[in-house]
């Protein structure tokens, strides 16, 4: 039970107003030693007392059920909340708290009857996300409206990460691998195959030879073949966590895209039981160590969730040099960083010189400068067009140490998808 | 324009709560020695702009919606003259209120029956203290025990209002 809904009944502002009317018309009767006010005041005082001995005398317990739905940029709440026996439903108060990350498609829809109260919340993600849903605030009021009180529920909050549907299939990419277990042998086969597992409901990016027709048709609903993979791989994931001159507000939200798109990669990664890690450089480095499983998937996105900005920014050999001492060298490295100015593209050769592959995701923020200008006319598109030369510069530049990919479109990852899935040579020896 | 984008709908008048509303504050206005009929227009003004308030599509003007009606009901009885019902029309236009702000349409949980445990005790309260006014001698004493009972009363209501937990019971 959370600290609010430890508390005891509260008065709401009509039954302050009520009493404090009350209570002038009683000193006005005694100044003037007219009973009347006495007589009008009466009601006043005692309907909010009346309220608290004939409600509830403690928080109601409500069962809550509430999911987070929807695809792609489209998140929907549902839920339902049925009181203890003995409350009435209708006066049940649900209130939805949307993250300031998530925009609002329509206004809370709450159908009540005698027993639940079911709700519904229509939101979208602007840009890849990933957040926290908090538990729906329950108050019990009474009909009046002059007292209220909190409820208790065992509901959890939920996490809810969108991020492009492009990274789902990205997992069938070969990675190297850095620790080859004792008695372990390489598969020479590159994509998703091995024994079969079990049956899953099928995705819609799933090939068509690994639908299961049969299943499908007994089930009713597309069902497709699991396999246990015999490829792992190990991918270190890495978040250039420092300031740049873009402003700490532009520099938030390229974070939060980022953030997202890291634990998509993750997602996708772990899936194929690849063995993944995760550094945020801000001042200093920050790592969840390389391992698989569902359990890494958990500590990965507490880890993504809990990142934020670091205003100090530490030096990029700090942050190889951290790197080294955390990971195997040889590890497939992806960067995440937006490039906002020159220095923020110096991990890249730290990283390099001691001996991680690194291929660079770089979040665009002109898409977010433009949505935000206040210029108009020939003065937006000069200034776009000068955004354009910049920006296409640093890429650039960036490329020279490593593949860079600019990521101007936040919805769609198809062409860093598409490079890393290139067929790539293999060492020799 | 879909379910999502459309705007809410104004709430209903109950006019059964509103009537009662309004005899009740408007009688008392009658009573409150206003030249002219001037509290009958005050208070008839006053109900109708609660009503409007009530009506309005945001949620912040019905909040304000009780407070034309609290404002006169007070300024009526302070200015009330003593006389044989004053009082009892005073407790009542007060009961009239309680049963209008039960009666909130923007509230599928309102309704006056549902709050009907709420209404009672004030009205039981009320009935004590007219009754006991009416037939009680007149006289130092009783007026001095009336006194120590009401400010006992508001010392009461007072400490309650301070300390919500009073009214808290451990679930066994």
């Amino acid at each position: 039970m959370s600290e609010r809904q430890s508390r005891s009944l509260q008065w709401r502002p009509l039954s302050v107003t009520l009493i404090g009317v009350g209570a002038v018309l009683v000193f006005s009767a005694a100044l003037t030693r007219d009973p009347v006010p006495i007589f009008l005041a009466l009601p006043l005082l005692l309907a909010p007392v009346a309220a608290g001995v004939v409600g509830p005398r403690h928080s109601p317990t409500v069962r809550m059920q509430f999911t987070v739905g929807g695809a792609a940029a489209d998140v929907e709440v549902r839920g339902v909340v049925a009181p203890e026996p003995g409350i009435d439903a209708r006066d049940l108060e649900v209130e939805v708290e949307r993250p300031s990350s998530l925009g609002e498609r329509s206004p809370l829809g709450i159908e009540r009857s005698g027993t639940e109260v079911r709700f519904r919340a229509d939101w979208f993600a602007p840009e890849p996300v990933i957040t926290v849903v908090g538990v729906p605030q329950v108050v019990w009021r009474d009909p009046m409206g002059l007292i209220e009180r909190d409820t208790r529920s065992t509901a959890q909050p939920i996490v809810v990460s969108r991020y492009p549907p492009e990274l789902l299939r990205i997992g069938a990419v070969r990675l190297e691998r850095t620790t080859a277990l004792p008695g372990e042998t390489r598969s020479r086969r590159v994509g998703e195959s091995g024994e079969f597992h079990g049956i899953r409901v099928a995705r819609p990016d799933d090939p068509p030879r690994q639908i299961n027709w049969r299943a499908s048709a007994r089930a009713g609903v597309p069902l497709a073949n699991e396999y246990d993979l015999e490829k792992t791989g190990d991918l270190l994931l890495l978040l250039d966590a420092r300031t740049t001159p873009l402003g700490a507000a532009l520099d938030e939200r390229l974070f939060s895209i980022v953030r997202a798109a890291a634990l998509g990669l993750s997602d996708s990664f772990l899936r194929v039981k690849a063995r993944v890690g995760l550094g945020i450089f801000g001042e200093f480095l920050e790592v969840v160590p390389l391992s698989t499983g569902r359990t890494q998937r958990v500590r990965i996105e507490r880890a993504l969730r809990q990142a934020r900005l670091s205003p100090v920014v530490g030096p990029a050999e700090r942050c190889a040099v951290s790197v080294r001492r955390h990971f195997p060298p040889g590890l497939t490295t992806v960067v995440f960083s937006s490039l906002g100015d020159e220095s923020s593209s110096d991990l890249t050769p730290y990283l390099r010189r001691r001996g991680y592959p690194v291929v660079v995701l770089s979040p665009s923020p002109l898409p977010l400068i433009t949505a935000d200008s206040t210029l108009s006319g020939v003065d937006e598109q000069l200034a776009r067009r000068i955004g354009n030369l910049v920006r296409r510069d640093r890429i650039a530049r960036a490329w020279q140490e490593a593949p860079t990919i600019d990521w101007s479109d936040y919805w769609s990852l198809g062409t860093f998808v598409d490079f890393v899935r290139r067929p790539r040579v293999r060492r020799v020896g | 324009m879909t379910a999502a984008t459309a705007p809410p709908r104004r709430p209903r008048v109950r006019p059964l709560s509103l009537a009662i509303l309004f005899v009740g504050t408007t009688y008392l206005g009658y009573l409150s020695g206003f030249p002219y009929g001037l509290g009958v227009f005050v208070a008839a003004g006053a109900v109708v702009l609660a009503a409007v308030l009530r009506r309005s599509r945001s949620g912040a003007g019905a909040a304000y919606a009780p407070a034309p009606v609290l404002a006169v009901l007070a300024i009526e009885a302070a200015s009330a003259p003593v006389g044989f019902g004053t009082e009892l029309i005073a407790g009542l236009a007060a009961l009239g209120f309680l049963v209008w702000l039960a009666d909130d349409p923007a509230r599928p949980a309102g309704g006056p029956l549902r709050e009907l445990p709420t209404i009672a005790v004030p009205t039981l309260a009320l009935g004590i203290a007219w009754t006991s006014g009416l037939l009680l001698p007149t006289g130092a004493l009783p007026l001095g025990y009336a006194g120590g009972l009401l400010a006992l009363a508001l010392a009461a209501v007072a400490y309650l209002v301070i300390r919500p937990a009073v009214f808290d019971r451990e679930e066994a």
